[in-house]
Order: C-alpha cells, then structure tokens, then sequence
C-alpha cells in the first residue's frame, strides 16, 4: 500500500488538509458556521462545471475563485438584509447546485467521470501539484491560526468583547472565511463535495465529547482529523471505495468512540472532568 | 427638555476622559439618542440612569464604537479614532448570549485578556501571579476557572465578566448594569471591589444602574438619560423626586431602594 505513489501522494494531502479541517473546524463549529462551510463546498460543483465548460484542465482554479463568490454572497447577504443565516445559506445552495448542474447540461458528454471524482473524492486524482499546494496551504493557515489564537478564540467567544480588546473583527472575520474557502475548496479534491464539511465539523464534535478547555478541543481534534483522514485513506485503498466516504465513516466511527467514553466515564462520576487539564 | 439642575458641573480639566456632543442614533427611523452632550473628567465615578429603553446600553456602545452614531462626536481621552484607546477600556455588557457549545474554559477566556500578546494557547495553564488570584478569589470567579464559560449560570458569568474588565487595570470602565443578576452579598462585594479598585488605580467609571441606592452610595455624578441628558449632578441634586420625575416621567421616589442597605 505504502509503495504505489499515488498512495503516498494521496497520504501526504490526507496529513496536510485533514488536521488543517479539523483545526479551523473547532471555530467553524464553535460560531456555528457548519452549513457556512457545507454551502461554500456546494458552490463547487459549479466551479467544477465552469471549469469544464471552458475547457480548463486544472479545475482547482475554479473551484476556489466560485467558492469565494458563494462565500463573499453570503456575507454581503448577512449585511445588508434582515434574513437569517440560514436561509441564506439554503438560497445560495439551490442557487450554485441549480446553476452547477445547468452549466454542466449545456457541455457535450465525456466529464462525467471528473465529476464524479470531485462529488465523492478520489485518491487517484491527486497528483504532486496537489500535495505540494496541501503543503503550503498547510504551513500557511496553520501557522496563521496559531498565531492568532488569542483573536480567533476572542471572536468565537463574544464579537463585542472581542472589539472592545481592540480587535479588528471585520478583518479577522474575513481572513478567518477566506482561509476556511481556500482550505474547502483545495480539500474537495481528496473529499469530494458531497462529504468535505465531515472533515470540518466531525472531529471537532468528537473532541468535544471528551475535553474539558478549547485546548483540549484543539488537540483532540487534530488528532482525531489526522487518524480519521489516514485511516480513511487506508480503507479506500483497501475496498477500492470513494475516500469522501472512507475519511468521513472512520471519522464517524471515532465521533462514536468518544461518545461511549464519554457517556461510559459520565456515568461513573459526573462531576470530574473527564481529562486532567 | 433641559433641566436647572446642571448647575455646578466640576471642572472637566485639560482633557475629559469621556467627550461627547450632539451624539444622534435612531434605528429605523426612530430616534433613540436625540443629541447627547457629556463631558465626563477623569478619575470620576459617574452613573446613568434612565427608565428600559431610553438608550443607556446604546450610548455606552457609541463610546466603545460598536454602535456609529448618526450625527455628533465621541472622544475617550481625546481621542477619537475609538479603536486606538481600546485597550485601556474595560467593558462589562449588559447580556452576553454565549454560545453553549463552545467550550472555552473560565481560565481560558480570562487569559485572553491577560495575555494578549502572548498565546493562552501555551500560558492559561501558568496562573502563579499572586496578586491575580486574590483579586480572582475576591470577586468569587476563583471555583469556577475550570468550568466552560458557557455552562456557567447568569450571575456567575457576569462575575467572569466583571473579572475579564477589570483584569489589565483599565484607564475608563464602562458597565451596563454589571451586577444585574448577582446576588446581593456579590453585589456588594463588587461594589466595594470597584471602589477600592478606583481609590488605587483611579480610573474613570461609568456606570448604568437602576438601583439608586447603590448609585446614590458610589457615584460621584449622575447623568439621568431620557433621550437626552435631562438632568445631570451630583446623586443629591438629581436623587430627588423633581428630576426623577423628569428622567422617568412617572413619580419615582428616590429612596425607595433604601431597604437594601444594610
Ligand atoms: N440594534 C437595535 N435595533 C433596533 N432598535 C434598537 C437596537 N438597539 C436598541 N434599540 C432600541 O433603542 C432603544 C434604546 O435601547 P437601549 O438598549 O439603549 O435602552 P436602555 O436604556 O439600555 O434600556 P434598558 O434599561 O432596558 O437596558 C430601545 O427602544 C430599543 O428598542
Ligand atoms: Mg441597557
């Protein structure tokens, strides 16, 4: 298995975006961005069919530039109207799979089997460019998230507050949608549209079942995100299945462990955190 | 509806810690603050008081920036690009609707505040300073630091917030009602935290309240809000039937919190 390259390529992008998801996904879930991530996810379906349409051979391209639209359509929406998030979040959803699978109707046959490889993820299609991408992408956010902790974690907890302490929130919340559009769209390759928000919300809803702080949380989800992702890998490989599906089962699978610990060790004493901090 | 009562206004000094005039919000419409003027000097304890609505929770967030006012300037320590004098503001808001999933730990959240430049990330776990626990311990947040901040009741979370404002010893505190819903003896406690808090530090403290008592105890100034500033003075001057009636529209005695006081 470790000796094919596209498994050690398609295992380096699962250890570059996987942890990368898991990290911005304690935020995402944290200031109840999910659906935020699931439309911006969505909205590539029509990058995809742009993309194809036009002849393109690198789709990525696309995909991140109509992930931006969707997202910056849905900011500029929470702005300047009264509606609430979530129905935007559904128009804009019927609004990019409607104009996705259009555009995809007016282009003549043969990109069927792309498509399907950008629904439902494909090991096979990630290639060295790729894996480098995941790796700066990596570096980058991470490293920026990190960095920012003190900020990000401010926002999430009270927006007020957060200017009060001299924060830029504007700013912050633009950077914090930008990095989580870019991370989405380059991780639909490995996840596939219909599954990639599993690896956003997932492992940050299993670490919570067994954390105490947001520190726990953190570490516990990127680990979770790596072993999810890696072991999803493994699976695909070995039942030549999606590894959208693969990545999101073993996620799942980890998301129910911890909820057994956590209902196995609540029951025994109900007052004491479950972990030391 | 200008009031005879602002008589005597201390001398606000060279600069005011609080600056404002001809401050204008109205939210659809409607107008809500018509043309405030207060000048507040530094080192003062002054208190806002006003019936539900009359736009005290909405001036306090004119003066932190969060609400852009329609007409009219606001200065904090002459300054009025507001996101510079920030940092030296404490804030306690009047509700604070957290979101109970999210996770962050009372120790956590208190050393985002104090340590803003460093990660809590890598430091919450280190909590030696001395000083800091016995302010911890007096405002009653100390069993608490290992609980989520979310889970906490409303009177525990609004001592959080009283700790997370007082924290980096603010030059101008701004709190919207900080002891609604504390029990009285944390009432108190934070009372007397304030004042002697302020006899050290001397910072400026603008305080909304609508326990008079505790306004008629602590300020040294009392802005009674309708709209406008109606009626402005010292806790004696605007303490009395006449101005309250003013500031409220209906009879409000001004004692009638007294059975309070012990
Ligand atoms: N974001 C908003 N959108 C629309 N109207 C608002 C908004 N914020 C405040 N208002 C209106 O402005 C008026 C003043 O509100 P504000 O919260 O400043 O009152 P308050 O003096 O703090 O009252 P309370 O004593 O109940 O706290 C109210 O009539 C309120 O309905
Ligand atoms: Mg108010």
């Amino acid at each position: 298995m470790f000796t094919e390259a596209f498994m050690i390529r398609a295992f380096l992008a699962a250890l570059f975006l996987c942890p990368l998801c898991a990290l911005l996904g304690v935020f995402v879930t944290a200031r109840r961005m999910s659906f935020f991530s699931e439309t911006i996810a969505h909205g590539a379906l029509t990058g995809v069919a742009i993309g194809i349409w036009m002849g393109m051979t690198e789709l990525t391209i696309p995909v991140i530039g109509f992930g931006l639209l969707v997202a910056m359509a849905i900011i500029w929406l929470k702005e300047n109207t009264e509606l609430m998030t979530d129905t935007i979040m559904a128009l804009l959803l019927a609004g990019s799979i409607s104009l996705g699978i259009f555009i995809l109707s007016l282009v003549k046959g043969g990109y069927l089997g792309q498509v399907h490889s950008y629904l439902f993820g494909d090991i096979l299609a990630v290639e060295d460019r790729d894996v480098v991408v995941s790796g700066i992408l990596f570096a980058v956010v991470a490293v920026s998230v990190f960095m920012n902790l003190n900020v990000l974690t401010l926002i999430s907890a009270h927006e007020d507050l957060a200017h009060v302490c001299g924060v830029n929130v504007r700013r912050v919340n633009y950077l914090f949608v930008l990095a989580l559009t870019v991370t989405v769209a380059v991780s639909i390759q490995l996840l596939g549209i219909m599954l990639v928000t599993s690896l956003v919300v997932i492992p940050p809803a299993a670490a919570r079942n067994v954390s105490c702080n947001l520190r726990q949380q953190i570490v516990y989800s990127l680990l979770i995100g790596v072993i999810g992702g890696l072991g999803g890998i493994a699976l695909s490989y070995h039942f030549n299945a999606p590894c959208g599906a693969t990545i999101a089962m073993s996620c799942i699978s980890l998301f129910l462990l911890t909820l057994v610990i956590r209902l196995f060790t609540r029951k025994r004493n109900a007052n004491q955190p479950l972990l030391p901090s | 509806m200008t009031c005879e009562c602002h008589s005597h206004n201390p001398d606000p000094g060279p600069v005011p810690a609080i600056e404002v005039s001809g401050l204008k919000v109205s939210f659809g419409g409607q107008p809500v603050l018509k043309g405030v003027n207060m000048k507040v000097p530094k080192g003062s304890v002054v208190a806002l008081i006003g019936p539900n609505g009359s736009g005290k929770t909405t001036l306090l967030r004119c003066l932190l920036g969060l609400q852009e006012p329609a007409q009219g300037q606001v200065k904090i320590f002459g300054e009025s690009n507001l996101q510079r004098v920030m940092p030296r503001i404490g804030y306690v808001p009047q509700k604070l609707a957290l979101e109970r999933s999210f996770i962050l730990s009372v120790r956590e959240f208190l050393s985002l505040r104090l340590s803003q430049s460093r990660n809590w990330f890598w430091h919450s776990r280190k909590w030696s300073d001395d000083a800091l626990r016995s302010t911890m311990a007096e405002i009653g947040v100390e069993p608490l630091l290992d609980r989520p901040i979310a889970a906490l009741s409303g009177g525990q979370l609004q001592r959080v917030l009283i700790a997370f404002s007082l924290l980096k010893a603010p030059d101008l505190l701004l709190l919207d009602e900080p002891t609604a819903g504390v029990d009285s003896p944390g009432e108190d406690t934070f009372y007397d935290l304030i004042t002697k808090v302020h006899k050290h530090h001397g910072m400026t403290v603008v305080l909304v309240s609508h326990d008079l008592s505790m306004v008629y105890r602590h300020a040294s100034w009392v802005y009674a809000l309708n709209g406008t500033i109606c009626c402005e003075g010292s806790p004696e001057e605007v303490m009395n039937a006449e101005s309250l009636k003013q500031a409220y529209g209906i009879h409000v005695s001004p004692y009638q919190h007294h059975h309070h006081v012990h």
